[in-house]
This record gives structure tokens, C-alpha cells and sequence, in this order.
């Protein structure tokens, strides 16, 4: 059977999580792989909470928020971008493979680049195959 | 002859003696690591050191792992009963502990026997297991940071262990101490009986472990106890100790005769277990009571917890200073706090 | 090489005189532990205290670590290396403790030494700084000799492993881990009450030592001390198995050095990079 990947989406709620449901109204095809967390603001995602993604089992997580100065709270994204770019090197450096873990400014009139982000985002982690580093054994 | 007989084996030919114990049962001895030392479980007899001091970590989670399952369950739709774990104890050997940890073992007897209340699991893998004690080695100084002497124990003492083993030249000498010790030692087919002379070591060099070696000071248990109750509301006395003292668990962890732990419930994917896991009195949240207050709040008071809980309430309640001066927490410390100096500042205090 | 005995005395003088004056309640300094080898963090509050204040070369220990269990407005005196300034700015720049209130006792110091492996400490597992950032009363000459070293260099060994290799390496160190967090109390960052780990709604991580909750610990500790890392070397040196923490906390410290071109705690007036941001930063850091 084909490797079907296991991605959180954690999308932010003015922006990306709006633009997913646009996506859905104008009835936009994307892989069914991504369970979507919402959030407030993408500032509000605890780093914690993609460690904990991955050793849940979570084989790529997805960062949704609003492009930079479009920020609901004004400035929420901007902490959000440095604060997620460490994690990410975080990652690097522990050994996983850091394009498992990717952010991305998705506004809410951005239903195409939702489903792209997310059809390319799918395909990339399932060409990486499972992630088994962090996963906790069963 | 009353004593048992002594035996004896060269100290190049010890991997057919862990080969034979590790026949019989698991073999747990001191093993070299980055930095000192460690008791574990010998996979490859080569990796056996006896030429060590002591330990980084102390024994006792051989007896008391720092982690053990007493009940497993599945929650969720497919929820079971909850099942004890076995725990399935082959015989165990451990091999080379120090005289001081030997005496651990027999403190923290009476703090898992006390009262007649029996902790099974620390019991079960006490009887499941044969100490075979090993005398410091006389001819080196001891470690700055030892102070077993302090406590009445002598660097070659053997009671406590089943066989204890001395070294001599490129021999080792074992002797039988107890009935179970002395079967396991005639059973074994490597070794050769030890002369009169061998004997005359033996006794000699138990005798020379008795005189004081490492730092020594005049502790009498009823003494420092009463000391302790006086000085409990001294402030000025514990803040000065304190004051270097960070309030991690690195003494707890190390010290052969900690043994407080938590009891707590742990599940992930829906397997859970309820497990006993080590505490300590050093961290903040030891005692954070459900209504959010906390009694010990300052290091202070977590510290004189420690100190007093050694030194004096456990010789209240059980006769024993709760401490064997092996010197662990010393050496372990980040900012090298001393208990010895505690205790002796204690009796100027 | 530095004149330990020199600077023993200056601080000596300085404490007796600070305490005299009764311009400050305490001085943290250090004092002999159970031999020369192990002095230990002293807290002098006394004119007779301060006698026994000693420095030497095996004083390594942090002292900004100890600012915060004073009650605010305390004026305290402490002794700061290099890297103990640089923690004392980070306390200073997220608000833990105000300038006014401390008198800083410079030591520039090179050449101390860990007291359990007797190495020298040096920019491989520091910060590798001689002189200390900010002080108000220096102790002895600012050392100028010998070539900076980049304290980034002891990583590049680790940065060309296959990432396979890298998450064994850090698997085993983790793996070791016996959850004493003498890492997080020795680390003068460390100040949270309680600290996530010790949270139970939510608990973040395992409290056992299981190779997950470990991972999860420490991951989420360099992500804590990212930017505010002053890279003092005092988590790998209090750990008791030996698990090298300083070679993470320096990768964090050098992207976040060549993500946002500050490094922590030089300066009071910079903020932490993790509390800022500026509009200008690249999406590129997110690649």
C-alpha cells in the first residue's frame, strides 16, 4: 500500500484557516493527508506543539498564517516568523529532516495557494517517506 | 576451620568468572564511561573495571530503578483491566560494589522493610540478587570527597556482602561471607583455593581497612539527631548553606540511600502504566500541594529537608544516619556543596 | 596568563568596602568549598564575610544565576566574568533586575578551569569572551593577548554529520539523561516558575526518564533559551552524565546570531531577538 503521510495543519483563524475554507467552497481538490488545528494567530503556536506533532506520529506539519503586515493583531506574525525559524533549525540540527516542518503565508482570499501549498506540501512528505525519528514506539 | 575457605583468581582470568555468573544469571559490575565510572549490566565480560574508585551513580537502581511499572492498562474503546507487571527476576549478580554501598543497601533495607510494611518490588530483587563486595584499594589515597570513615565504615569492611573480594598483586581474593556467598563459590569451577598466606592477606587487609582513610570527624548518630532538632529553626545557619545551593536533584539522584519517588500515571497512544518514578525533596515541586501552596518554597527549607531527613529524623525513627559517606553528592555537585562540611558546620552552629 | 591572587584581593577589598559603606546588602561572590579545587558560590552579607571570599581559577560558576532569589530593589554586589555579564544584560534587557541595583565586579579572567576534568575552559565550550560586557569596577587588566576564537567553530564537525547520524548522536546523549534538570537550575536563563516541564495541565513531556519525554525536554529548553543563551558553558559542566548541552545551545545562538546579527546580552539597550521582530526580517529564515 502507498505511504499516505499524516500532516498537521495548524492554520491561523483570519487568514489560513479562512483561505481553507475557501478552498472547500470553491470546491478545490487537495490531498486529504492535513488534519487542520485553528489557532488565533500563528504567534500563538507553542513550539512545543510541533516537537509534540512529531512524536505523536505527525509525518510533516504545516504553519499556516497571514502574509507579514496583514496580521489580524498587527504584529503576531512577525514574532511567529522568528520564533518558527528557530524551531526549524532546531529540527535541522537534532536530525529530522527540516522540510517536514514549513510555514507559509496564506491570506483568506488565497483558496489556490491553500490546496497547492497543501497538494505540493503532501507530496513532498510523502516522497520523504515516514517519519520515524521522534515518533514515540507504540 | 570456622571461616569458609578463600579462594582465588588471577585478575586477567576474570572473564571466565563473569562468563560463568553470566551463565547462572545477569551480571551487573562497574563499567568504564566517558567520565567514571557505572554499574551495568555486563553484555561482554571485557567490559568489566574493577580499577575504579567509585561510581558516578550510586547502585541502588538496581534494587530501585529510576523508572518501574507496577500496572499496565489500554484506555479507550478498547480498555482492559488494569494488569500488574511481572516482574520475572532472574538471579543477579553484582559484582564489585564498594563497602560504603554494600552498607546503602542495608539502610535502604530498613527504609523498604520498616514497620512491617514490605516494599515487594525492592524486596524481590534483593533476594533475587548476590552481592559480591570489593574492598577500596588501600594502596591509593581515597577520593577528597569520601568520608565513609565518618560514618563508621571501613574501606575493606565485609559485612553486608555474600562474597567479598580483595585484591592482591594480579589476584583477586573472594571469600564467602554468607551461606548463599560461600554455595556460589564452591560451584565455581575457575577458581583456586587460596594458602595460608592468601588468608593472612585477607584478614590483614580487612583489619587496614578499618583505619581512617578518608575525612573524619567524631559523629555520634543520637548526638548530630539531637543537634539537628535544635538547630532546625536556625535560618541564619541554613541560609549560609544554602546560599551556593541551586536546588537541583543531581545529590538526590546520585545518593545511594535517596530513595523518595513519585507515583504517577502515564499514557500515550492510549497504553498506560502506572509507574514509580524517582522524586526529589531538592525540586520545587516535591511538595506543591494540590491547593497550589507550597511548604518549602526556599531552597533554605528544601535543603534542611536533605540534611535533616539524613541525619536526624531517620535516626529517630529507624537508628540510622541515612548516609553512608560515599561522597557522590559532593562530587557531583554544580557548585560543589559539601555534606560534610554542612554537617560539621552543623556541630559548630 | 590572569593573576588570580590579584584579583582575589581587589575583590576583597571591593566587597569589604561596598559592605562598609552599606551600599549594598550582599556581594555574591565565592567562597572555599572542601578544597581549593571546589570553591563554592558565597553569598557575603558581613564586613567578616568578605574575609572569606576567594577566586581562583576553578571559579566558574555563574553567579547571575543567583540575582533572582533576592526580593526586587535588593542592592547586590556580584563578581562577573565574561559570560556572567553577558547574563546579567539578558536579566537586565527582559526586566528581571534593574541596572541601578546592582554593582557589577568585573573579572576578566582566561584561563579558569573545570573543576572535575581540570581542561581548561575556553571558546569550545563557551562563549570564549575574557572581559566582561559592562561593569562598574574592573578587578584587574582587560586581557588583549591571544587571538580571537570563534566559539562557533567546535560545531562545524557536527553540521557536516548526515542528519541520520546527528539524531543518533543526540538519541544517545539524550538517551543518558536522568532528569535531575541540574541543567536548568544551573543556567542563569532559567528562571521560570514553573518551569513547562514541571507543568501538569498541560504536561508537555513524560516526568520518567523515557527517551521521549527527554527529547521533549531538551528541544523545547534550547527553544526557550534561544537568543538569550549567553553560551557560559554551566548547564554541560553541572550535568552528571556528561550530556553536551553547550553544542546545541551554540548552534541555536549562531542562526539566531545570522538570522537577526545580534547575539545575546551585550548590550542593555538590545531586546531579545525572540521578543522582537523586524518587518524587514526575510521569509528566508523560514527555508
Amino acid at each position: 500500500m502507498e505511504f499516505e503521510p499524516k500532516i498537521l495543519g495548524i492554520a491561523c483563524n483570519w487568514c489560513t484557516y479562512t483561505g481553507a475554507d475557501l478552498a472547500g467552497t470553491t470546491r478545490l481538490k487537495y490531498p486529504q493527508n492535513l488534519r487542520v488545528v485553528r489557532v488565533m494567530c500563528s504567534s500563538r503556536i507553542n513550539p512545543s506543539f510541533i516537537f509534540r506533532a512529531f512524536q505523536l506520529g505527525a509525518d510533516g506539519v504545516l504553519v499556516g498564517g497571514c502574509h507579514p503586515g496583514d496580521c489580524h493583531y498587527n504584529t503576531g506574525n512577525l514574532y511567529a516568523r522568528r520564533r518558527l525559524a528557530v524551531t526549524k533549525k532546531i529540527l535541522e540540527f537534532s536530525g529530522i529532516e527540516p522540510s517536514r516542518f514549513r510555514v507559509e503565508w496564506i491570506s483568506a482570499s488565497e483558496g489556490n495557494k491553500f490546496a497547492e501549498v497543501v497538494t505540493e506540501f503532501t507530496s513532498h512528505v510523502k516522497s520523504l517517506g515516514p517519519q520515524t525519528k521522534f515518533k514515540i514506539k507504540e | 576451620m570456622s571461616d569458609s575457605a578463600l579462594k582465588k583468581i588471577a585478575i586477567d582470568k576474570i572473564n571466565d568468572l563473569a562468563a560463568a555468573l553470566m551463565q547462572k544469571g545477569t551480571l551487573i559490575a562497574p563499567v568504564r564511561e566517558e567520565k567514571g565510572s557505572n554499574f551495568r549490566e555486563i553484555k561482554n565480560p571485557q567490559d568489566i573495571y574493577l580499577d575504579y574508585d567509585n561510581t558516578l551513580l550510586s547502585p541502588k537502581n538496581i534494587f530501585f530503578p529510576q523508572m518501574e511499572d507496577f500496572v499496565n492498562y489500554q484506555l479507550g474503546k478498547d480498555a482492559t483491566p488494569a494488569k500488574p507487571v511481572e516482574l520475572n527476576l532472574k538471579p543477579a549478580f553484582l559484582f564489585g560494589v564498594r563497602p560504603c554501598d554494600v552498607r546503602s543497601f542495608a539502610i535502604m533495607d530498613t527504609h523498604f522493610y520498616a514497620v512491617g510494611i514490605i516494599d515487594p518490588y525492592w524486596k524481590a530483587r534483593r533476594d533475587a540478587t548476590t552481592i559480591i563486595g570489593y574492598a577500596f584499594d588501600l594502596s591509593k589515597p581515597a577520593d577528597p570527597a569520601d568520608f565513609y570513615n565518618t560514618l563508621g565504615i571501613g574501606a575493606a569492611d565485609p559485612e553486608g556482602s555474600d562474597i567479598f573480594m580483595v585484591k592482591k598483586d594480579k589476584e583477586l581474593l573472594l571469600k564467602g561471607i554468607t551461606p548463599q556467598g560461600e554455595a556460589l563459590l564452591n560451584g565455581l569451577t575457575m577458581l583456586a583455593a587460596g594458602n595460608a598466606a592468601d588468608e593472612k592477606y585477607f584478614t590483614e587487609y580487612v583489619k587496614k581497612g578499618k583505619e581512617p582513610r578518608t575525612r573524619m570527624m567524631c559523629l555520634d548518630d543520637k548526638t548530630i539527631a539531637k543537634k539537628y532538632e535544635q538547630i532546625f529553626e536556625n535560618t541564619e545557619y541554613w541560609t549560609r548553606m544554602a546560599d551556593g545551593c541551586l536546588s537541583c536533584g543531581i545529590c538526590t539522584f546520585v545518593c545511594p540511600t535517596c530513595y523518595c519517588f513519585d507515583i504517577c500515571d502515564e499514557d500515550i497512544f492510549r497504553q498506560g502504566a502506572r509507574r514509580r518514578i524517582w522524586d526529589a525533596c531538592m525540586f520545587t515541586d516535591f511538595t506543591l500541594e494540590a491547593s497550589g501552596h507550597n511548604p518549602r518554597t526556599k531552597v533554605y527549607q528544601r535543603l534542611r529537608q536533605k540534611v535533616c531527613h539524613k541525619y536526624s529524623f531517620s535516626v529517630r525513627k529507624y537508628d540510622v544516619i541515612s548516609c553512608v559517606g560515599c561522597g557522590r553528592c559532593t562530587r557531583s555537585c554544580p557548585v560543589n556543596i559539601d555534606i560534610y562540611s554542612i554537617v560539621s558546620e552543623a556541630m559548630k552552629a | 596568563m590572569t593573576n588570580f591572587k590579584h584579583i582575589e584581593e581587589n575583590l576583597k577589598k571591593e566587597a569589604k568596602k561596598l559592605l562598609e559603606a552599606g551600599s549594598v546588602a550582599v556581594v555574591l561572590a565565592y567562597t572555599e568549598g572542601m578544597d581549593e579545587k571546589h570553591p563554592q558560590p558565597f553569598a557575603a552579607q558581613s564586613v567578616a564575610d568578605a574575609d572569606k571570599i576567594i577566586f581562583n581559577e576553578y571559579c566558574n560558576h555563574n553567579l547571575a544565576r543567583y540575582i533572582i532569589r533576592y526580593a526586587p530593589g535588593t542592592k547586590i554586589a556580584l563578581a562577573v566574568k565574561a559570560a556572567d555579564s553577558r547574563a546579567v544584560v539578558v536579566l537586565i534587557q527582559e526586566e528581571k533586575i534593574k541596572r541601578e541595583d546592582l554593582i557589577l565586579l568585573g573579572i576578566p579572567a582566561d584561563g579558569m578551569k573545570n573543576s572535575k576534568t581540570d581542561e581548561i575552559i575556553d571558546a569550545k565550550t563557551t562563549g570564549g569572551l575574557a572581559n566582561p560586557v559592562i561593569y562598574d569596577i574592573l578587578l584587574g587588566e582587560e586581557i588583549h593577548t591571544g587571538k580571537p576564537v570563534s566559539p562557533y567553530t567546535v560545531l562545524e564537525q557536527y553540521e557536516k554529520m548526515d542528519k541520520d547520524a546527528r539524531f543518533a548522536f543526540w538519541k544517545e546523549q539524550f538517551d543518558k539523561c536522568i532528569r535531575c534538570y541540574a541543567c536548568r537550575k544551573a543556567c542563569p536563563m532559567c528562571y521560570c516558575d514553573p518551569c513547562f516541564i514541571d507543568q501538569s495541565k498541560p504536561r508537555w513531556a513524560v516526568k520518567s526518564p523515557q527517551s521521549h519525554g527527554n527529547l521533549m525536554y531538551h528541544l523545547t529548553r534550547f527553544q526557550h533559551l534561544a537568543g538569550r543563551c549567553i553560551d557560559c558553558g554551566e548547564c554541560t559542566r553541572a550535568c552528571p552524565v556528561d550530556i553536551p548541552l553547550y553544542l546545541f545551545h551554540k548552534f541555536v545562538a549562531k542562526e539566531c546570531e545570522e538570522m537577526f546579527q545580534q547575539a545575546a546580552g551585550m548590550k542593555i539597550d538590545d531586546k531579545p531577538v525572540m521578543v522582537d521582530f523586524r518587518v524587514e526580517d526575510s521569509d528566508k529564515i523560514l527555508e
